[in-house]
């Protein structure tokens, strides 16, 4: 019984073929550990008997030994639907980049107002301006209890801005 | 030995402030628990930054109380829309949807949370009398033990936690090597620093949100669009009188869920799927009613949700004793003891500052099981709207703790890019088969098992004439944790193996 679940889980996550891409980044990031771990700009004695890089070294030739065992595994990645995904992850690479300079809160409030404003089932309401005043109500109430749970109760400090 | 130490810190627990967050943290944990997108390993790993400015114990009880409740709380979604919260309550789902379809949903939501709550209890216990004599053996571990002993851990975790026994490896070795990056305060010397914002390395926290939450947010974002099943109501007849004489008339289902459950719990890195499955099977295998398992047979419930909740408290033995977790959110648990300061092994049960933190937070789970089985109770029958809350802003809402969590762990902004970097890999490598648990396990254990291996070379190389290597693999116990090693990786090929037969 738990071996026909955990079965049918694996066999789920097996049913797509596709491109061993994975294999390749793997066995790449592996070569590059290695390298990285013998070239002298970070390491400035690599060839003596420093034990700074040793560990990581035998890391290295571990990832390399079983990326190559990975050639031999079915592969079972699943597709992305990148068509959805897209708007969120540019979204989330902005944020990022931006939160710094203009501030958390402001940041994360249009953050969330525009999550879920992009993110909109067209079954949730006809009246744009009526989805736009709620969802923006939600995104403004979030926003300040997080200033008002966090700053002022727990006087913890997110990133400061040009604004709060 | 003295087994009753623990009565001498259970009125810690009974502060006004400790009480609150028990009840906030069970609350919370339920609806997190509750809603299928989220994770019991996320929320606790989301919540460990905000506990950085509690005192130790009241953090601990907050993360605890977190832990039990999100693994009763996920029944609740498997049993109203057969999407389980959490991979502990599959087998849940597989009698308590179909009773909730025959109408019969808030009984089940009673047996749930009855028998979480007996098998919490009992795991407890168990906790509290294996743990000591369990640190006190800890003693005998010496270097290249330790050494072994993170292998140990890595190993099991990625050979049960993953599809295939090499990626869980690789995610292992991937961790590992995380733990590398940055400055080391041991050799003195800054590691794979590509870029500024890598000096400090991967906080351990900063990994575990980035590696739990980061996924999710782009999941509920991907799916979005996709269509749900809706939510039955949970409706039913039973008064929480019946439902009590029931749950408590099925002692042989309690008593094989709690036993089993805690038996795994204590087994590193199993968790709660497999508690839950293997005592629903087992129970099942004695059972009078044997054909109505999977029909809507409440028996069913009871011994997968004696299980899982009883996995809770063991799972913490191997923890606090070894570094070794015993299920993936027990491990974000161990990365909220070392924030705070707190190193497992027998020295946390000795110091008296530590021991005392220790004891709050076990006879605070004690606590927290009464807590879950009265909110749990009172939360079942309002449970519907729960499912309601739309993904987007789940999504958004987790993204923006994340950020926050991450920042205020070291008021730092590289710490929000490394996160935001290792969420978006870890997305990507999760499509690959790729598990994000022995990643996180790697993380905590690389320092201990590179510091050991230095100093386990160090002696060796000085008792062996530079053959370093032998010390490693000499003395009796050096030789079994190496044996288990090899034997979980053997048995990880051998199911994978198997599994590949059948499809």
């Amino acid at each position: 019984m738990v071996f026909i679940q955990l079965e049918n889980q694996r066999k789920i996550h097996s049913m797509k073929p596709q491109f061993k891409i994975s294999s390749l980044i793997v066995t790449l990031f592996a070569v590059a550990l290695l390298v990285a771990s013998f070239d002298e700009v970070f390491n400035p004695n690599p060839w003596t008997e420093n034990e700074d890089y040793l560990f990581p070294r035998f890391l290295a030739c571990g990832i390399a030994l079983l990326s190559i065992l990975l050639y031999f595994e079915k592969d079972i990645s699943k597709k992305t639907s990148f068509k959805q995904l897209l708007p969120g992850l540019i979204l989330i690479v902005i944020y990022v980049f931006v939160v710094k300079t203009v501030g958390f809160y402001v940041t994360s409030l249009i953050m969330f107002f525009s999550v879920v404003m992009i993110y909109h089932k067209r079954e949730e309401s006809t009246d744009f301006w009526r989805v736009c005043v709620v969802k923006l109500g939600v995104s403004v109430v979030f926003t300040v209890v997080l200033y008002l749970l966090f700053t002022e109760l727990l006087n913890v400090y997110p990133p400061k801005g040009l604004f709060l | 030995m003295e087994y009753f130490v623990f009565l001498d810190y259970f009125s810690n627990v009974f502060t006004w402030y400790h009480l609150a967050l028990l009840l906030g943290g069970t609350f919370a944990g339920i609806i997190l628990g509750a809603l299928p997108g989220l994770s019991p390993t996320m929320s606790v790993a989301l919540l460990i930054p905000f506990t950085f400015h509690m005192e130790p114990a009241s953090g601990l009880i907050l993360l605890g109380a977190m832990y039990t409740a999100t693994v009763a709380g996920g029944a609740i979604s498997a049993i109203l829309v057969n999407v389980p919260g959490a991979p502990a309550n599959i087998a849940t789902a597989m009698d308590g949807h179909k009773m909730a379809k025959q109408g019969k949903a808030k009984e089940a939501l009673h047996y749930c949370f009855m028998s979480s709550f007996v098998g919490g209890i009992f795991g407890v216990i168990i906790l509290i009398f294996f743990t000591p004599p369990l640190a006190e053996w800890s003693l005998k571990f010496g270097t290249t033990e330790l050494f072994w002993i993170a292998i140990l851990g890595i190993t099991i975790i990625a050979t049960i936690d993953s599809n295939s026994v090499v990626k869980g490896l690789l995610s292992g070795l991937f961790g590992l090597m995380l733990a590398t990056v940055g400055d080391n305060p041991v050799l003195g010397v800054d590691r794979f620093v590509v870029t500024d914002h890598l000096t400090g390395g991967v906080n351990i926290v900063v990994g575990l949100i980035g590696l739990f939450a980061m996924p999710q947010v782009f999941n509920l974002m991907e799916n979005y669009y996709k269509d749900k099943s809706e939510a039955l109501s949970a409706t039913g007849s039973s008064t929480l009188f019946q439902s009590f004489s029931y749950v408590f008339s099925r002692i042989k289902a309690l008593s094989v869920g709690s036993l089993i459950g805690s038996l795994v719990g204590i087994i590193p890195g199993a968790g709660g799927q497999i508690a839950g499955l293997v005592a629903y099977d087992q129970t099942k295998k004695i059972s009078d009613v044997q054909e109505n398992y999977g029909k809507g047979e409440p028996e069913g419930i009871v011994a997968a949700e004696s299980a899982n909740n009883a996995m809770v408290g063991p799972s913490l033995i191997p923890l606090l004793t070894l570094s070794i977790p015993g299920s993936p959110t027990a491990a974000v648990l161990l990365g909220g003891l070392l924030i705070h300061g707190i190193f497992p092994g027998h020295e946390i049960f000795v110091a008296e500052q530590t021991k005392e933190v220790v004891w709050t937070f076990i006879d605070s789970l004690i606590v927290a099981q009464v807590f879950m089985l009265i909110i749990g109770l009172f939360l079942s029958r309002h449970s519907g709207w729960i499912m309601k809350v739309p993904d987007n802003y789940m999504a958004v809402s987790i993204f923006v703790l994340a950020v926050f969590g991450t920042y205020s762990i070291g008021n730092s902004y590289s710490d929000v890019l490394i996160m935001t970097a290792l969420g978006t890999i870890m997305f990507f490598a999760s499509k690959a088969g790729f598990s994000a648990v022995p990643v996180v396990l790697g993380i905590i254990l690389g320092p201990i098992a590179e510091n050991n291996f230095l100093l386990g070379k160090l002696i060796g190389g000085a008792r062996y004439q530079g053959d370093w290597w032998l010390y490693f693999v000499r003395d009796g116990l050096n030789i079994t944790l190496i044996s288990i090693c090899i034997l979980s990786i053997l048995y990880g090929v051998y199911s994978t193996r198997k599994s590949k037969k059948n499809t």
